[in-house]
């Protein structure tokens, strides 16, 4: 029985092409499921109605808390959980679980546990399964002092992929973008699972390039508030908005340095637009370019060690990318005739940019070192691209006649999903 | 906060009917008017009234003689009529004052092509008569804002709008016109004048707009 199992384990591995690697966590060797191959298919999971206690009989919350969690699996793009429908077994009546009920409709995983409400709030208590190994993978208890079952949904689900593949932070980040409304615009934020959208700024006019800080505790931007392109700060846990650079022409909010300590900047007041970095503490401004074509859209590499940023001193917009105190400069995109927008993954292993093919703009993936060019999305214009902390998915603008959607996407360009009306996205890292 | 915009949008529309009877129709081209030249503003549009009148006079002697049916049509549309008598008005008031042409604030944009900051032939014709008037009127000041198509970048646009003012300005220093009275700004690609997704819409977002103030 137990040979059985783990032969069609192994089968089911090799047809998957689920590649799966080794990671230390704590004192023992945690096997995550590798969502970043590019053969990875969905992971079959059920998520079982919830026991609910004896003593309140009226208990709906276990069908929605379970429907609650399907729908939050589902929106990471990484899960396929089945319909109610087909299970064959309810571990809320049965009160045990038999795992080849679960193995017999295709589910590689099983979520099944039980919530109680009392005097602290709306509680549960749930376990996942590995349905093909026959193993508990993780149990854990919540309680949701609101009450509310969405928010409680989204911990389990966050806890439920950090179980299986390691990183679960992206459900508490958010996407700040830009809304136009006429001749001006603001910055506005929207959480990962489309919810809470709320309006960041309150500039009365054209306010663009929203940026987060490495903490997630502050915002920069650049907003014509006085008539010029000028530099501000938000922090967002006093709601101080600063103006830190006022310099004439130019004040291009870019990218915080991962250690939180430089922004950089594009600014023309020397004459045309480089690329400077700007220590937040004394404001004091370094260099970094030297070039009288156009030098702009900065990013940094996740380590801090270098820089890709967008010029047309070929004649036309390509990706550069230099080391961090501005030598080395290197072009690295040859394809196409105008390629902006640089999006270091936070994994450093894949910039993601934008670029026109056949008249269109596309988002595109390629190494920094200038290989494996892949274009990942088709059809209406994809602009603007940004990763989420985990490297794992990526925000971007869908642009068409009838207006600009902020989409999201898992890195390879599948699961597109649309979680507000804007443009420009920027996403957060993990705020705590 | 409504009764400013109203009466902003009111003097807007003002603007912009001066504006008609100057160019003789051509609403692309704006018009920023010195105060001395309004009253002469104000006299075409004496002329283009007299004009009007004139046109309705004869639409209802023409009824008189019994030409009903055209004079019917006219009568059921009553605005269109006018609009086209004014218009008729307006050519003639254009035609007289194109000999006064060189001193009006005829600040037209100029336009670029896709992803250039170089100024074509008929952007240097007119950052020409630019140049004329600013060392004619050397109490008024410039602003020049840069702007480009929908097609791009916000960023990498706002950089290029900013190397269309920086062109457009150097021109007309390079002409005599002092740089201090000159300031550019850069808008992008964030407020096209026309907001159509073709080319046609893009050649014309591709440009300098000139604002002239004291």
């Amino acid at each position: 029985m137990n040979m059985n199992r783990r032969f069609a384990f192994t089968v089911l591995v090799l047809a998957l092409s689920i590649a799966v690697r080794l990671s230390v966590a704590g004192e023992g060797e945690r096997v995550f499921i590798d969502i970043d191959s590019p053969s990875f298919t969905k992971i079959p999971i059920a998520v079982a109605v919830f026991r609910g206690p004896a003593t309140q009989p009226r208990a709906d919350e276990g069908p929605y808390l379970a429907d609650e969690v399907s729908r939050y699996l589902d929106m990471t793009g990484f899960f396929h959980p089945l319909p109610r429908r087909a299970f064959l077994a309810d571990p809320a009546k049965d009160g045990v679980i038999a795992f080849s009920d679960w193995s017999a409709i295709g589910a590689e995983y099983l979520v099944e546990g039980e919530w109680q409400r009392d005097g602290e709030g709306l509680g549960a208590v749930v376990r996942l399964h590995d349905v093909v190994k026959g193993e508990k993978v993780l149990e854990k208890r919540w309680t949701e002092r609101s009450g509310a079952v969405k928010p409680l949904a989204r911990s389990i689900a966050a806890s439920i992929l950090k179980g299986l593949t390691g990183d679960g932070g992206v459900f508490d980040t958010k996407i700040a973008f830009v809304v136009k409304r006429g001749t001006s615009s603001e910055i506005f934020t929207v959480d990962f699972d489309g919810g809470q959208e709320t309006r960041l700024t309150d500039m009365k006019a054209l306010t663009l390039a929203p940026r987060w800080s490495a903490d997630g505790r502050r915002l920069s931007f650049t907003s014509y508030r006085d008539g010029n392109p000028d530099l501000f700060v938000k922090d967002l846990k006093t709601g101080a908005t600063r103006k830190v650079s006022a310099r004439p022409g130019l004040n291009l909010s870019g990218s915080w340095s991962p250690d939180g300590k430089r922004l950089l900047v594009t600014m023309s007041f020397e004459g045309n637009e480089e690329i400077y970095a700007m220590d937040i503490a004394s404001g004091r401004l370094t260099r970094l370019t030297h070039d009288t074509a156009i030098d702009v859209s900065p990013t940094w590499s996740p380590d801090g060690k270098r820089i890709a940023f967008v010029s047309n001193r070929s004649g036309s917009p390509q990706i550069y990318v230099m080391d961090a105190d501005g030598s080395s400069v290197r072009r690295l995109t040859f394809e196409g005739t105008y390629n902006t927008s640089p999006a270091w993954s936070p994994r450093g292993d894949k910039i993601a940019y934008e670029g026109r093919i056949a008249g269109s703009f596309q988002i595109f993936l390629i190494n920094p070192d200038g290989t494996e060019n892949r274009q990942i999305t088709k059809g209406v214009e994809h602009k603007y691209p940004s990763w989420s902390p985990d490297g794992r998915y990526l925000a971007f603008t869908a642009e068409s006649p009838r207006g600009a959607k902020i989409g999201v996407m898992n890195a390879n360009g599948t699961n597109i999903r649309f979680v507000a009306d804007g443009t420009n996205p920027a996403w957060s890292p993990v705020i705590p | 906060m409504k009764k400013r915009s109203v009466v902003f949008f009111c003097v807007l529309l003002g603007i912009m009917f001066m504006a008609l009877l100057v160019t003789g129709g051509c609403a692309k081209k704006q018009v920023q008017a010195p105060t001395a030249e309004v009253t002469e503003t104000a006299s075409e549009d004496a002329q283009a009234q007299a004009a009007l009148q004139t046109a309705q006079k004869a639409a209802a002697e023409s009824m008189t003689e019994g030409q009903a049916k055209p004079a019917a049509e006219a009568a059921a549309r009553p605005v269109e009529a006018a609009g086209e008598a004014k218009a008729a008005a307006a050519e003639k008031a254009a035609e007289k004052a194109d000999e006064k042409a060189a001193e009006k604030a005829e600040f037209r944009d100029i336009n670029f092509d896709f992803d250039k900051a170089t100024l074509r032939a008929d952007a240097r014709a007119i950052l020409k008569e630019h140049a004329a008037w600013l060392k004619r009127n050397t109490a008024a000041r410039l602003l020049i804002e840069g702007h480009c198509d929908e097609r791009g970048t916000s960023e990498y646009n706002l950089a290029l709008g900013e190397r269309r003012a920086a062109a457009a300005m150097k021109y007309l220093v390079e002409l005599g016109v002092a740089k201090d009275r000159i300031k550019t700004v850069s808008y992008g690609k964030e407020r096209p004048l026309d907001p159509g997704h073709n080319e046609e819409a893009w050649a014309k977002n591709r440009r300098c707009h000139f604002v002239l103030s004291d």
